[in-house]
C-alpha cells in the first residue's frame, strides 16, 4: 500500500496511531517534510540539519497529517 | 509564431475570460498592468539611479574625494615658536592617502561557505519573506591608498549585507514577467519599490522637501532669534549635490542692511559675513559686486536708492576684516573651518578655504573639481539671491510659500538610502584616523614607512574598523531611526520607514503613493502647513489625506503625478537661451532686467518682455520636440507683478521633481508640468473652461487629479466631501485579498475576504490598475428602509440566508514565530551551541492529549483545530555530543509552546526554517494558523461612500421584505444615514448597479461624467425603466412579516459592500474579575491582559446625574479593590488597628467583638489572621500593669500585655485608600476617620 494512502486510524492510543514507535529509537522517528524550492520529499529525524537533500533550500514544509482531520460543523 | 503580444488596454468591461486566461497563463512578456507598474516607479528608479543609470553613488565618492592621515604627533604652539625662533623646518609627518575608488553591491546569495547548494545560489525574496530573513545582497568596496607619492595599492573590503530594494537592479526579479514572479511565489502583479527586512515588507515613503536649487525667499519670525540686529527676512537655497545630498545656504538680512551667509554643518551653524563668501568665490572687486547687485552705471538699477545704499553698506563694513584678495579671504575661511572640515593637518589655510567653498558654498554648481566658471556660477548666484532679499525686505517681492507644492520636491527613497550609505562610507573612511593613531602609538610611534604598516594597514588598520555599513543600512530600514552625524540636512531623526502591510490591495498601493511632509511638522501648532493649497492640484490628491492628526500632512500623489528620478540632459539648452537674446548685463530694476536660470545656474538676464517671449517658444518646441529641448524639462516663467512673486525665468530639469501629462493646445500634444510653472500657467480643466488666447493647455481628464484609491469612489462629484474622504480610509481598512499568493506569505496577520466579487458600479481606471486581481468587497442588494428597529443609527441588517450563502465571510491569516533561542537572537548558532531541540524528549512520557495536535517530530499536524493552551509544539534540553555528533537529551522532559490566542483557529502550515549556512537543525518554526471569521453581530461593513455601519442583526430571509420579482435585499439600511451626510453618489451607485445587473453589463461612474442637463439619475432611471423597473429605483415592497405591500415604495439596488477589519471578536472587552494590579488591588487595563475599562470622572459624573448610586457602588467598589478594614472608632486610625495574639487569656471578653472579630478574619483580605484573632487599636490601648484582670488584658505577638482599644470595627474601603493612608503616613500626615453608626 502506498504511504499516501489514507490510513484508518486505530483506536487513537497515542504513538499506535502513528506507529513506528519502536523504529525511532534514540534519534527520535523520521519524519517527511517538502522542500519549498523543488517540492521533494525530505526525511529528517531529531537533530538534522535544515535543508532540503536534493537542492539544498532552507525552508521545508510540514506535510499534511494522515490522519482524518474531523471537526463538529458548528 | 510568436504569441500575441499581452494587451495592455482596459476598458470599463468585466473581461471575465480575458483575466482567467491572464491567471491559467501570466504572461511570458510583459505585465498586462502598465499603470500598475508605473505607480510603484519613483522608487524602484530611484534604488536603479544609485547603482546604475546616473550612478548617485559614484558621485557620492567623488564628494568623499581622498582623505589623508598623518603620523607622528601634531605639533603644539609652543614647540612651533620654539622651533621656529630656531630658524628649524618642521618635522616631516608621512601621509596617508585613502580613497574609496568603486563600490559594488551585488544580489542576494547563499554564504560561499554553504557547500550544499550547487546548482542555484541565488536567495530570491519568497525565500526570506518564509524565513523572516532580510532580502540582502554583500556590499563591497574597493578602497585605494597610498603613503606620501608612493604608488596605490587597492584592496576590496566587505562591507556587511545591504537590504536590497525588490524589482530593482540588485534584485533577481528586476526584469521578471509576471509568468517568472509567479514561478518565483511571487504575485504575478509583484511590483517590488519595498525592501524586505526580517520577513516584514518595509518600504521608505517618500517625504516632502524644499525645491533644489532655487532662491526662495522666506520670511520667518525665528531668525530674528539667530542674533542681534538679525530679522525675520531671508534667503534660502537648498542645493543639491549630484549624489542627492543637500546643503542648505541661507543669507539673513541684519537690520542695518548687512547679509549674513547661514549653514549648517554637521548639525552646527554657521554664521559668515556674505561679502567674505563672494570676494572669496572669484578674484573681484567692490565695482564688479556693486555692479552685479545694483547693476551697471547706465542701468535704472543705479536710481534704487534702497538697494544702493545698503551694497554700499555691506562694502563698507566688510572693510573691517581687511581681507582684499581672493586668496586671503580663502585663507580667513580655511583658517576657521579647517577643524570642522576634518581635513588633513598640513592642508593650507587657503587650500582648506577652497575645499570649503566647494562641499558648503553653492555645491550645485561645482561639487567636484570646481573650475573658476564654477566658481562665478556661485558668485553671480549669490549676489541674485542678495538682490532678492533686498527685493523681499523693500516689499518689491512677496516672499515664497514654502508649504506650496510650487516651492517643493519629493525626496525619494532610493535617493536617501543612497545618501545614508554615502555617508556611513565617508564615515568609514574617516574612522581610519583614531585607529591609526592607536595603532602607531602601540607600535612605539610607528610611522607609515615603516615595512610594518605594509602588512598592517589593512589586517590591523581597516580590519579594527567597523565593516558593518550594511548592518547600519537594515537598523534604518527595521526602526526608520536616521543615525547621522550631519543629519543630512533632514529635519527628523526618525520615521522615515514604514511597513508595507498588506490588508488590501488599495492600502499596499497607497504606500507608494503616499507623501509626507516631515514628522517636524505634526507637532506644530499652527495648521497652515495642512492646508490644502491651489498648487497642489494635480500633483497631490485633494481627497486622500487621513483625517486627524496626519490630515493634510500626509498626502497621496495624484494617479497621473510622475516623479523624474534622474537628471535630463540640458547642456545645449543655455547655448539655445543665448540664441534667444539672454544677456549677461543685469540691473536691480526688475522691469528692466530678470534672471533666466537652469537648474540654478544663472544663465543671463533679459528684459521681462522677453522673457515671456523664450518661455513661450522653450514651450513650444519642447512640445514639438524640436531644437532638442525635453520634454520633461519644466519652464517655470514667473511674470513680472505688483509685489507678488520674483520674477524670472526659472527651469529645472533634475531629479524628485512632480510632474503630470496635460495637453498642450497649439499643438495638440502632450506636455509635461512642474508645480513650479503651473500656478502662471493657463491649463483649463473642461473644454467649458477654455478662454479664447488665453488658454495654452487643457486637462487629459479632470479625473487625473484623483489618487488612485480616490479614482475608485463611484461618481464621487455627488457626494458631500468629506465622505469621499472617509472612503479613501475606509476603502484601505477593507477586509479584501491581499494577493494570490498568500501561501508563501507569512505576514503577521493578514486578512482575506473569501466571497470577493467585481463591482458593478466601477470606472474604467478600475481594471487599468488590474484591481480585479485583489478584490475588495461584495454586491449586495440594498433596500434603504427602517424596518425592524436594528437598523437604526448607522446599524444594518444582514439577511441571514445571504450571510449563510457566504455574504462578507473572511479568514484571518496569523503566523507566529515558535523560536528556541531566548532573545529572539538571529545570530546562526554553531552546531555545538544548540542547547534546545524540537521534538518529545527522548525516552520520556508523551501524554495522549499532547498527540491530538502534536505529531511525533514535536511540530503540529497541519489541519489541527487549536484552542487557547493547547500545546502546538514540543521541544526539549539537549547537550551536543561530538563523539556520536548527535544531541543527547538527559533529563527526559518534554517541554511545549502553547497557543496563546483565545479564538479557535486551525494550523494552516508549518515552515522550518534553516539557516543560510545550510548546518543547523531546527530552531524555530513559522507556524500560520488560520481563524475562520464569518459576519458576525457587532462586524463593521461600509458601502464605497464613507458609510460605515456594523452588523446589528442577521436577519432571518422568511422575515425579510421581498419585491415584486421576489428579490430579497441582502442589506437592510436605515434612511437616516443619508439627509445630514449627503451621499447621493450611494444611491445613483444603488440605481447603476440595479441597472447594470439586470442588464448584465458593467456601470462607468468616472465622476464629472454628468451634468445637470445630463443627470445622472435620468441616465440610470431609463436603463431601469428598459428592464421593466421604475424609474426612480423604487419598489413596491412586501412586508416578509404580514406579507403586506408596504405603503410606500422603497428604494433598492445593488450597492457594493466593503467588509472592514474591525470586528467585535479582536475588540470586545468584558470582564467581572480577573487580574488585578498587585499594588492598588484594582483590575489592570488593556484588553489583552484581560483586564477592565476605565469608568472615568465623566462616566462617573454621569451616573451620579443619573441618580445610579448602586451601579456606582458597584462599579467603583465591588468591581474594584473593595476591601474590609479594621479601623478604630476612638482615633480614627486604619494603621493602629493589629491582632491581638491569639490564645492568651481572654475567656470572658466582650463576646460580640469576637463573633464579630472571627467574622471578619475569615473574610478579610488585609490582616492575615489566626481563626480565633481578636483586633485591638494598639494606640487607644494602655499598657496592662499587675493590677489589670487578665480578662480584659491582650496580648500583642512579642508577648507586651496591653488593656483597652476594644472600640474597633471593620469598614469596607477602597483598597487605595489604606494605601493613600500609609503613603501619607510614611510622610508624616495622619489621616483620621470618623466612623458613624
Amino acid at each position: 500500500m502506498s504511504r499516501e494512502a489514507y490510513q484508518v486510524p486505530s483506536s487513537m492510543g497515542g504513538q499506535t496511531a502513528f506507529g513506528d514507535a519502536g523504529a525511532s529509537g534514540l534519534d527520535g522517528p523520521m519524519v517527511a517534510y517538502l522542500c519549498g524550492e523543488c517540492n521533494a520529499r525530505v526525511s529528517l529525524k531529531r537533530g538534522d540539519q535544515i535543508r532540503c537533500k536534493e537542492c539544498g533550500h532552507r525552508v521545508l514544509y510540514k506535510e499534511r497529517t494522515k490522519r482524518m482531520v474531523q471537526f463538529e460543523a458548528r | 509564431m510568436a504569441p500575441a503580444k499581452t494587451d495592455t488596454n482596459w476598458s470599463v468591461n468585466y473581461d471575465v475570460l480575458r483575466r482567467e486566461r491572464l491567471f491559467k497563463n501570466p504572461p511570458k512578456d510583459h505585465t498586462a498592468y502598465p499603470a500598475l507598474a508605473d505607480a510603484i516607479k519613483p522608487h524602484v528608479d530611484s534604488f536603479n539611479a544609485l547603482f546604475d543609470g546616473s550612478k548617485v553613488l559614484e558621485a557620492g565618492l567623488k564628494d568623499i574625494g581622498t582623505k589623508t592621515f598623518l603620523d607622528g604627533d601634531a605639533e603644539t604652539p609652543e614647540q612651533r615658536r620654539a622651533r621656529q625662533a630656531e630658524g628649524r623646518r618642521a618635522p616631516k609627518r608621512n601621509k596617508l592617502h585613502v580613497r574609496i575608488k568603486e563600490v559594488f553591491l551585488e544580489k542576494p546569495a547563499i554564504p560561499p561557505t554553504n557547500k550544499f547548494t550547487a546548482r542555484n545560489r541565488n536567495i530570491y525574496p519568497s525565500e526570506c519573506r518564509e524565513r523572516h530573513a532580510t532580502y540582502r545582497g554583500k556590499l563591497r568596496a574597493r578602497i585605494e591608498y597610498r603613503v606620501n607619492n608612493g604608488d596605490w595599492m587597492e584592496s576590496v573590503r566587505e562591507l556587511g549585507q545591504v537590504p536590497i530594494m525588490m524589482r530593482t537592479n540588485r534584485c533577481h526579479l528586476e526584469k521578471a514577467t509576471p509568468s517568472e514572479l509567479v514561478e518565483h511565489k511571487e504575485e504575478s502583479e509583484e511590483l517590488g519599490g519595498y525592501f524586505i527586512v526580517n520577513g516584514n515588507e518595509k518600504l521608505i515613503r517618500m517625504l516632502i522637501v524644499g525645491k533644489r536649487n532655487y532662491p526662495m525667499a522666506i520670511i520667518r519670525g525665528s531668525f530674528v532669534k539667530r542674533g542681534h540686529t538679525y530679522t525675520k527676512y531671508g534667503v534660502q537655497i537648498r542645493s543639491v549635490r549630484p549624489d542627492q545630498t543637500s546643503q542648505t545656504n541661507v543669507l539673513h538680512y541684519l537690520s542695518d542692511g548687512n547679509v549674513t551667509f547661514r549653514f549648517s554643518w554637521r548639525k552646527n551653524e554657521f554664521l559668515v559675513p556674505v561679502m567674505m563668501i563672494l570676494k572669496a568665490l572669484a578674484e573681484t572687486n567692490d565695482r564688479e559686486i556693486f555692479e552685479g547687485i545694483v547693476g551697471s552705471a547706465s542701468s535704472e538699477g543705479v536710481n534704487n536708492t534702497f538697494v544702493t545704499d545698503r551694497v554700499e553698506l555691506l562694502l563698507r563694513t566688510y572693510k573691517g576684516y581687511n581681507l582684499h584678495s581672493r586668496s586671503s579671504c580663502r585663507a580667513y575661511l580655511g583658517q576657521k573651518f579647517k577643524p570642522v572640515l576634518y581635513v588633513s593637518a598640513d592642508m593650507s589655510d587657503e587650500d582648506a578655504g577652497t575645499e570649503f567653498l566647494r562641499r558648503v558654498v553653492l555645491p550645485h554648481l561645482g561639487n567636484h573639481n570646481v573650475s573658476e566658471t564654477q566658481d562665478y556660477d556661485k558668485f553671480k548666484l549669490i549676489m541674485f539671491m542678495i538682490r532678492k532679499l533686498y527685493a523681499v525686505v523693500a516689499g518689491d517681492c512677496a516672499p515664497d510659500n514654502p508649504d506650496a507644492v510650487s516651492n517643493q520636491e519629493v525626496l525619494l527613497g532610493g535617493f536617501l538610502y543612497g545618501m545614508i550609505l554615502k555617508e556611513r562610507l565617508e564615515e568609514w573612511v574617516k574612522s581610519f584616523g583614531p585607529i591609526l593613531r592607536d595603532w602607531s602609538m602601540r607600535n612605539h610611534g610607528a610611522k607609515f614607512v615603516d615595512p610594518a604598516f605594509e602588512r598592517d594597514f589593512l589586517s590591523k588598520v581597516v580590519k579594527r574598523s567597523n565593516e558593518n555599513i550594511g548592518g547600519a543600512l537594515e537598523y534604518f530600514l527595521s526602526t526608520g531611526n536616521l543615525v547621522s552625524p550631519t543629519g543630512l540636512d533632514l529635519q527628523q531623526t526618525s520615521g522615515y520607514t514604514v511597513m508595507a502591510e498588506k490588508i488590501n490591495f488599495y492600502r499596499f498601493i497607497s504606500h507608494f503613493r503616499m507623501i509626507h511632509r516631515g514628522s517636524f511638522f505634526a507637532q506644530l501648532k499652527t495648521t497652515t502647513v495642512r492646508k490644502l493649497l491651489p498648487e497642489s492640484w494635480g500633483f497631490l490628491c485633494p481627497v486622500h489625506t487621513p483625517d486627524g492628526s496626519p490630515c493634510g500632512l500626509l498626502n497621496h500623489l495624484a494617479h497621473k503625478c510622475l516623479i523624474s528620478t534622474s537628471d535630463i540632459d540640458v547642456s545645449h539648452i543655455p547655448r539655445l537661451l543665448v540664441q534667444l537674446g539672454v544677456r549677461a548685463e543685469s540691473s536691480v530694476a526688475l522691469d528692466e532686467s530678470v534672471t533666466v536660470q537652469l537648474d540654478g545656474r544663472i544663465v543671463g538676464y533679459c528684459s521681462p518682455k522677453q522673457a515671456r517671449r523664450i518661455a513661450d517658444t522653450l514651450r513650444h518646441w519642447k512640445v514639438e520636440g524640436t531644437h532638442n529641448v525635453p520634454r520633461e524639462l519644466e519652464v517655470g516663467y514667473v511674470p513680472n507683478s505688483n509685489g507678488g512673486q520674483y520674477p524670472g525665468l526659472y527651469m529645472f530639469s533634475q531629479a524628485a521633481r512632480m510632474f503630470r501629462p496635460v495637453k498642450y493646445l497649439p499643438l495638440d500634444k502632450l506636455d509635461y508640468v512642474g508645480p513650479f510653472e503651473q500656478p502662471f500657467m493657463e491649463i483649463a480643466c473642461l473644454t467649458s473652461d477654455l478662454v479664447a488666447g488665453v488658454s495654452t493647455h487643457i486637462e487629459y481628464t479632470p479625473t487625473n487629479i484623483l489618487s488612485i484609491v480616490a479614482n475608485m469612489t463611484p461618481f464621487s462629484d455627488y457626494n458631500q466631501s468629506p465622505r469621499n474622504m472617509y472612503q479613501c480610509q475606509m476603502s484601505k481598512q477593507t477586509m479584501g485579498t491581499p494577493g494570490t499568493a498568500i501561501d508563501y506569505r507569512t505576514d503577521n496577520k493578514l486578512y482575506r475576504l473569501q466571497t470577493g466579487q467585481t463591482p458593478i458600479v466601477r470606472p474604467p481606471l478600475y481594471n487599468a490598475y488590474g484591481l480585479d486581481n485583489f478584490p475588495n468587497g461584495t454586491n449586495a442588494v440594498v433596500a434603504i428602509i427602517s424596518y425592524t428597529g436594528y437598523d437604526m443609527d448607522d446599524a444594518m441588517i444582514i439577511n441571514k440566508s445571504s450571510h449563510e450563502r457566504g455574504f462578507g465571510h473572511g479568514t484571518i491569516y496569523k503566523t507566529k514565530v515558535h523560536s528556541l533561542d531566548e532573545k529572539d537572537s538571529r545570530r546562526s548558532k554553531s552546531r555545538r551551541e544548540v542547547t534546545k531541540i524540537f521534538g518529545f524528549a527522548p525516552g520520556g512520557e508523551i501524554k495522549a492529549e499532547w498527540r491530538n495536535t502534536i505529531d511525533e517530530d514535536g511540530l503540529p499536524h497541519i489541519g489541527a483545530r487549536v484552542t487557547e493552551g493547547v500545546p502546538v509544539a514540543a521541544w526539549h534540553n539537549v547537550r551536543y555530543d561530538a563523539a556520536s555528533d548527535s544531541y543527547v537529551n538527559v533529563d527526559g522532559i518534554t517541554n511545549l509552546v502553547k497557543y496563546k490566542d483565545t479564538e479557535e483557529g486551525f494550523i494552516d502550515s508549518i515552515r522550518i526554517m534553516g539557516a543560510e549556512t545550510g548546518v543547523e537543525p531546527c530552531q524555530s518554526l513559522s507556524v500560520k494558523y488560520r481563524v475562520p471569521r464569518k459576519p458576525v453581530i457587532g462586524d463593521k461593513f461600509s458601502s464605497r461612500h464613507g458609510q460605515k455601519g456594523v452588523c446589528s442583526q442577521l436577519w432571518p430571509a422568511v422575515d425579510m421584505p421581498f419585491s415584486e420579482s421576489g428579490i430579497q435585499p441582502d442589506l437592510i439600511i436605515n434612511p437616516h444615514a443619508f439627509p445630514s451626510r449627503m451621499t447621493i453618489a450611494q444611491m445613483i451607485e444603488s440605481m447603476a448597479g440595479k441597472a447594470g445587473a439586470l442588464h448584465g453589463h458593467p456601470q462607468d461612474c468616472t465622476p464629472f461624467q454628468f451634468s445637470e442637463e445630463n443627470t445622472a439619475a435620468d441616465y440610470f432611471g431609463h436603463q431601469l425603466r428598459k428592464a421593466g423597473y421604475n424609474y426612480f429605483g423604487n419598489e413596491p415592497l412586501y412586508s416578509g412579516i404580514t406579507g403586506k405591500e408596504f405603503a410606500a415604495d422603497i428604494f433598492i439596488g445593488v450597492v457594493h459592500y466593503q467588509r472592514l477589519r474591525h470586528m467585535v471578536n479582536d475588540k470586545f472587552q468584558v470582564r467581572t474579575t480577573g487580574p488585578v494590579n498587585s499594588l492598588t488591588g484594582q483590575p489592570v487595563k488593556g484588553r489583552a491582559k484581560g483586564g477592565g475599562i476605565r469608568v472615568g470622572e465623566m462616566e462617573r459624573d454621569s451616573l451620579i446625574a443619573h441618580g445610579a448610586a448602586f451601579i456606582l457602588q458597584d462599579r467603583l467598589m465591588n468591581c474594584s479593590d473593595t476591601q474590609r478594614a479594621w479601623i478604630c472608632r476612638d482615633c480614627g486610625s486604619f494603621l493602629s488597628t493589629q491582632v491581638a495574639a491569639p490564645g492568651g487569656s481572654s475567656k470572658a471578653r466582650n463576646q460580640g467583638a469576637a463573633a464579630a472579630a472571627a467574622k471578619a478574619a475569615s473574610s478579610q483580605l488585609g490582616h492575615s489572621v489566626g481563626s480565633n484573632g481578636v483586633v485591638r487599636c494598639r494606640r487607644c490601648a494602655r499598657e496592662a500593669v499587675f493590677e489589670d484582670s487578665r480578662a480584659i488584658t491582650w496580648e500583642d505577638g512579642e508577648g507586651h500585655r496591653f488593656v483597652g482599644g476594644d472600640n474597633v470595627t471593620v469598614v469596607a474601603v477602597p483598597g487605595v485608600l489604606r494605601y493613600l493612608d500609609v503613603e501619607l503616613a510614611a510622610m508624616g500626615i495622619r489621616m483620621k476617620f470618623k466612623v458613624e453608626n
